[in-house]
């Protein structure tokens, strides 16, 4: 199958992909929706905007291209299950595909078919996915979709993505502490974290975000040069805090 | 004293019928550990090896030193019971008039109830003593009613008679009326906590009946009505029990015209000090006075067979004299052991109502119904009341009572700690029991196994309990309830070794302390200081000495005592909270209003609480705090711990997923009550109503991280905008002294913040009660400043009453409110000032 796939940086997004490709598909464009310039952090329930300024190095390093629209609608429908409904924020996600599609077939002649998307165990952002893909008539591929959480964490890590925490908005992770560090070196914490009062070890329930410097489909790697720490809400004791990126290049591999 | 084997005393373990649990209990200083050596020198069974060496319940060092009990101790005593009062047991009892009664001998100290309520869970009944010259005492009450709730049958006695016939010279109808006054006063209390009909029946003490004793403890003597009745019974040809009827409250009678009146007329005499204080005001009398012709003849009339070794006395008379006649003529032990015997519960008579309240399982699963029949045979249930050091350095022997099956060394069995839930497996151990051991006084010996209805120790489960725990046999047994102290560790100090390289011990000396104690707290700061807390200064005086001599062994430096406060509301929120998750996708509201005054206390008493039924208990705060019905029947929990002063109440209309989210907002609620929001106190008070929520329509999105701090942030925010105040602790101060002396208590109170409630002359004694409130944190060195200011003769009694509102706004930086804030927060190393209301409250 020929493959769009959303890519927010995180993780699961380029674990997805991987996924994708280990079973025989084709990525042939890469799908993200970006915030306003004038607000880093929307808190989206469905869109990771945080790192946004590092994606588009992502058609540089796996060499795909990339397409991006700006998010411009608002929350309006937060059931679990979508209706369409204009101006809000999913249909920018149909517009973005729908216009991916479109341009594919008149570049290349042929029709993308499937979506990749990094959903684990959000049934409120699956369905929105699956929405837009049946309303274009795609298929969903969610090789994530109800996995264990623990499980997935170990076998990414192993697969050679190189993640980096962006986001910290849960009960004991602290943006001063845990911001800019790798999955690897925040596993076993993550873990006690969900003996302790259930957080997902995969931050699916937005516990934390991530943003993918590496991994196997790269052909570049993104180097970080300068970052800093931006408090978006000074909770007392879940701090949100999240990177905003100021310096940073590709490395060839 | 007895001689027995250890074969011997498990024998008379199997006749449960025969059986008394017993504490001894009183106001400090009215004579108890000197009563309960009269019963030990008379009945104490020792196994024969020990045999000779002295002194018995008062085992520590300090404890003679300071002539006070500090710990807690019990004893066998072995009684054959005279076939005529064998008559007079009413309960169901076994063919053979042996008993085997074990005593407790508890302190006195208000500091040391703790200790108090240990000794009671383990006993069936209560031998209240009194001093018949001081009277009925704050802390008299204090154990009685303690006693009362956890359904032990008290029988009293009067302490002290010498003192009123030797050094206040009271007249015969005098000392009637203060006997019968303090019989009221008790019977007040016991009706203030008990109803005719619950569950024990009438346990109003009576001299009618036979369960006020009289006496000297210190001389060795004692009697109660039915000594008197028996000596006159054939006289009168009247039985006993109407006798003793005749002989006290309002029965006259005339030697003139040989008959009896409930008037007093001319030529009548009460019968109480005709038939009973007279003779005693004779013989003491004749015998002070040198009368010796008088005494002679009396001492053979009533055919008082003085012993040999004392026979020398009665050539010079007087007091030494005086002491041998009477405790050969009415010997204490006799008169108490009897009391003890007919009147106070057998183990099978008492398991039948007090099971219900000290069992936490269903009322018809296998372990109640063992222990409701005192069954040995059925399974295994003990309940481990306290810890008492072993010889072995920090290792313990777990006290308890076995309800029923019988514990042996050897055994499997479950050791379940407080926090332990049915069917999971936390504060839980599956153990072998090392050794069971009978416990005497300060010796132990080993027993093979001991059955229900007994008191004994267990070695090797020190390990696996903090303090106090349940163990059984029985794989779906529920805990036995905890104990519920009726005084709070209220005093702190911080600690630390002199010798910074000492602070692994020091660690480990706070851990036994806090095993060897019922009530002391050990607790680590978040600053890293280390905590003791205690019910008063006595109490934490001596835990830092057991501390500094006993446990950690090393040289220790204490700060000054500080209070513990609670924290409150006395407002409503000012607006309805919100606090909005981290992912911002959930959102709570709720508001504080602090608790009509009472209901606080109710939840301490637990008249209302977690596990009620929740209509009874909604019907209950309906009727009693005006609560709306629909809203109290939707409490959410107690906190903190999950029984504490503190409701969560859901007054939300139809919002979905909310069961869903409720696990996470009751954690955080626990938190948040634990730590309050101005100094990390515990909240007190204090009603948090939900009012509304919108939640993220995917649960994954609302888990237990989101929630969690954000239901903690939202409580905050509803008390600091509910005006946020501190609660101190108040003692209530009980001083005795001489009226010259009122005048200094009142300066000293005065300049502690004190108030007098109440002062009041002791009838029938030049000494005067003033009774106080005085605020924990005014108290430390009031006993010496009193003390000094009376030329030494004002003796306090302080125990805890009740929490006091500290006025002041936390906002106002001159106020008492902001100083306790600035200080405990420093103290406990958290950040400066009072917190910023935006860290806790979001917009919409």
């Amino acid at each position: 199958m020929k493959v769009i796939a959303l890519v927010s940086g995180g993780k699961d997004s380029v674990f997805n992909m991987m996924e994708c490709v280990r079973n025989g598909h084709e990525i042939v464009a890469l799908a993200n929706l970006r915030p306003p310039i004038t607000d880093n952090e929307l808190d989206s329930y469905m869109y990771q905007s945080v790192g946004s300024e590092l994606l588009d190095m992502y058609a540089e390093a796996m060499d795909i291209p990339m397409y991006r629209a700006s998010i411009s609608g608002k929350v309006l429908n937060t059931n679990l299950d979508y209706e369409p409904s204009d101006g809000d924020e999913v249909e920018d996600l149909f517009q973005l595909l729908g216009r991916i599609k479109q341009e594919i077939k008149l570049k290349h002649g042929f029709d993308a078919e499937g979506v990749s998307s990094g959903a684990i165990l959000s049934t409120y952002q699956k369905n929105r996915v699956e929405n837009i893909c049946q309303r274009l008539g795609m298929t969903s591929l969610a090789f994530l979709w109800e996995r264990n959480q623990t499980e997935l964490l170990n076998e990414m890590i192993a697969s050679g993505i190189n993640a980096i925490l962006i986001k910290v908005a849960c009960y004991g992770l602290e943006p001063e502490k845990h911001l800019g560090k790798t999955i690897k070196e925040m596993k076993t914490y993550l873990v006690e974290l969900e003996k302790e009062f259930g957080a997902n070890v995969c931050g699916e329930g937005g516990e934390y975000e991530t943003f993918t410097l590496d991994c196997p489909l790269f052909t570049k790697r993104i180097v970080i040069d300068h970052f800093d720490v931006k408090i978006h809400s000074n909770d007392a004791f879940a701090k949100v805090g999240y990177l905003v990126f100021k310096k940073f290049h590709l490395e060839n591999k | 004293m007895v001689n027995f084997t250890i074969d011997e005393i498990r024998g008379l373990m199997d006749k449960k019928k025969n059986i008394r649990n017993m504490s001894v209990i009183a106001h400090v200083d009215h004579g108890k550990s000197t009563l309960t050596d009269s019963l030990v020198s008379k009945a104490g069974i020792i196994a024969s090896a020990k045999a000779g060496e002295a002194r018995f319940t008062d085992t520590r060092k300090d404890e003679q030193e300071r002539c006070i009990t500090i710990k807690s101790t019990a004893i066998s005593l072995f009684y054959e019971i005279p076939a005529k009062d064998f008559a007079f047991i009413q309960q169901e009892k076994e063919e053979d008039r042996h008993f085997l009664i074990n005593l407790i001998d508890s302190p006195g100290h208000v500091d040391f109830s703790s200790e108090v309520t240990a000794a009671l869970r383990v006993t069936d009944g209560a031998l209240v003593v009194v001093d018949c010259v001081s009277g009925v005492c704050v802390q008299t009450e204090t154990v009685l009613r303690q006693a009362i709730a956890e359904r032990i049958k008290p029988i009293l006695f009067m302490n002290k008679m010498d003192r009123a016939l030797l050094e206040l010279q009271l007249e015969q109808e005098d000392m009637f009326q203060t006997f019968q006054r303090i019989v009221e006063n008790v019977n007040v209390i016991i009706a203030t906590y008990s109803t005719e009909d619950g569950p024990m029946g009438d346990i109003q003490v009576d001299p009618t009946q036979g369960t006020v004793g009289f006496g000297a403890g210190l001389h060795g003597w004692a009697f109660t009505l039915k000594e008197f009745a028996e000596m006159y019974s054939s006289k009168f040809k009247i039985e006993v029990p109407k006798l003793m009827k005749r002989f006290w409250g309002d029965n006259f009678y005339s030697a003139a015209e040989k008959k009896w009146s409930t008037n007093q007329g001319q030529g009548y005499v009460r019968g109480f000090c005709q038939f009973v204080l007279d003779p005693i005001f004779k013989v003491v009398q004749s015998i002070m006075n040198f009368r010796k012709e008088e005494y002679l003849k009396l001492i053979e009339k009533l055919n008082i067979k003085i012993p040999v070794e004392d026979k020398e006395k009665i050539e010079p008379g007087g007091k030494p004299l005086m002491k041998a006649v009477m405790k050969a003529w009415l010997p204490a032990g006799d008169t108490l052991l009897s009391m003890i015997a007919v009147h106070l519960p057998s183990p099978v008579t008492a398991q039948k109502y007090r099971t219900e309240m000290l069992y936490e399982g269903p009322h018809d699963d296998e372990a109640f119904i063992a222990m409701k029949s005192c069954d040995p045979n059925g399974p295994l249930m003990m309940y481990i009341s306290k810890m008492v050091p072993t010889s072995d350095k920090g290792r313990f022997f777990a006290f308890g009572r076995v309800f029923s099956g019988t514990v042996a060394t050897g055994q499997k069995a479950r050791i379940m700690g407080p926090n332990y839930v049915p069917g999971k497996k936390e504060d839980l151990c599956v153990k072998a029991i090392q050794r069971t051991i009978l416990m005497m006084g300060r010796y132990t010996e080993p027993i093979e196994n001991v059955p229900c209805g007994n008191i004994c120790g267990l070695v090797g489960v020190d390990q696996f309990l903090v303090k106090t725990g349940t163990i059984t046999t029985f794989e779906n047994a529920h805990n036995l309830k905890v104990m519920k102290f009726s005084v709070s560790p209220v005093v702190r100090v911080a600690v630390e070794a002199k010798n910074p390289a000492d602070l692994p011990k020091l660690v480990e000396g706070l851990k036994r302390l806090a095993k060897s104690d019922p009530m002391v707290q050990c607790i680590i700061e978040e600053s890293g200081e280390h905590i003791v807390a205690g019910a008063g200064e006595l109490h934490l005086e001596i835990c830092l000495k057991d501390l500094e001599e006993d446990h950690a062994c090393i040289p220790i430096k204490v700060s000054d005592p500080v209070v513990s406060y609670r924290e409150t509301v006395v407002d409503e929120s000012s607006e309805m909270c919100l606090s909005k998750s981290p992912n911002k996708h959930n959102r709570l509201f709720m508001k504080a209003v602090p608790m009509p005054d009472g209901l606080p206390d109710d939840i301490d008493k637990n008249e209302v609480n977690a596990r009620q039924d929740f209509k009874i208990r909604a019907r209950y705060l309906t009727e009693k705090y005006e609560y709306d019905v629909t809203e109290a029947r939707k409490i959410w929990c107690f906190g903190p711990e999950g029984t504490g002063p503190n409701l969560f109440i859901d007054c939300t209309k139809g919002v979905q997923y909310l069961n869903e989210i409720k696990d996470s907002v009751v954690a955080g609620f626990q938190w948040a009550t634990k730590e309050g929001p101005m100094a990390e106190e515990n909240v007190r008070g204090v009603r948090f109503n939900l009012y509304d929520v919108t939640l993220h329509a995917d649960a994954i999105h609302r888990g237990g991280g989101q929630i969690i701090p954000t239901a903690r942030r939202c409580l905050y925010a509803c008390m600091l905008t509910a005006s946020p105040r501190f609660f101190e602790p108040v003692y209530l101060v009980e001083i005795q002294c001489p009226e010259s002396a009122v005048g200094g208590i009142y300066g000293v109170l005065n300049r502690r913040r004190g108030v007098v409630i109440e002062e009041a002359q002791v009838a029938g004694t030049p000494m005067f009660v003033v009774k106080a409130h005085l605020p924990v944190n005014e108290s430390f060195g009031f006993t010496a400043d009193l003390r000094s200011n009376t030329g030494g003769q004002a003796f306090p009694q302080c125990v805890f009453d009740h929490w006091q509102v500290l006025n002041g706004s936390p906002v106002d930086a001159n106020s008492k409110t902001r100083q306790v804030l600035d200080d405990t927060r420093k103290r406990k190393g958290l950040k400066e000032g009072l917190p910023e209301l935006d860290q806790y409250l979001d917009k919409l």
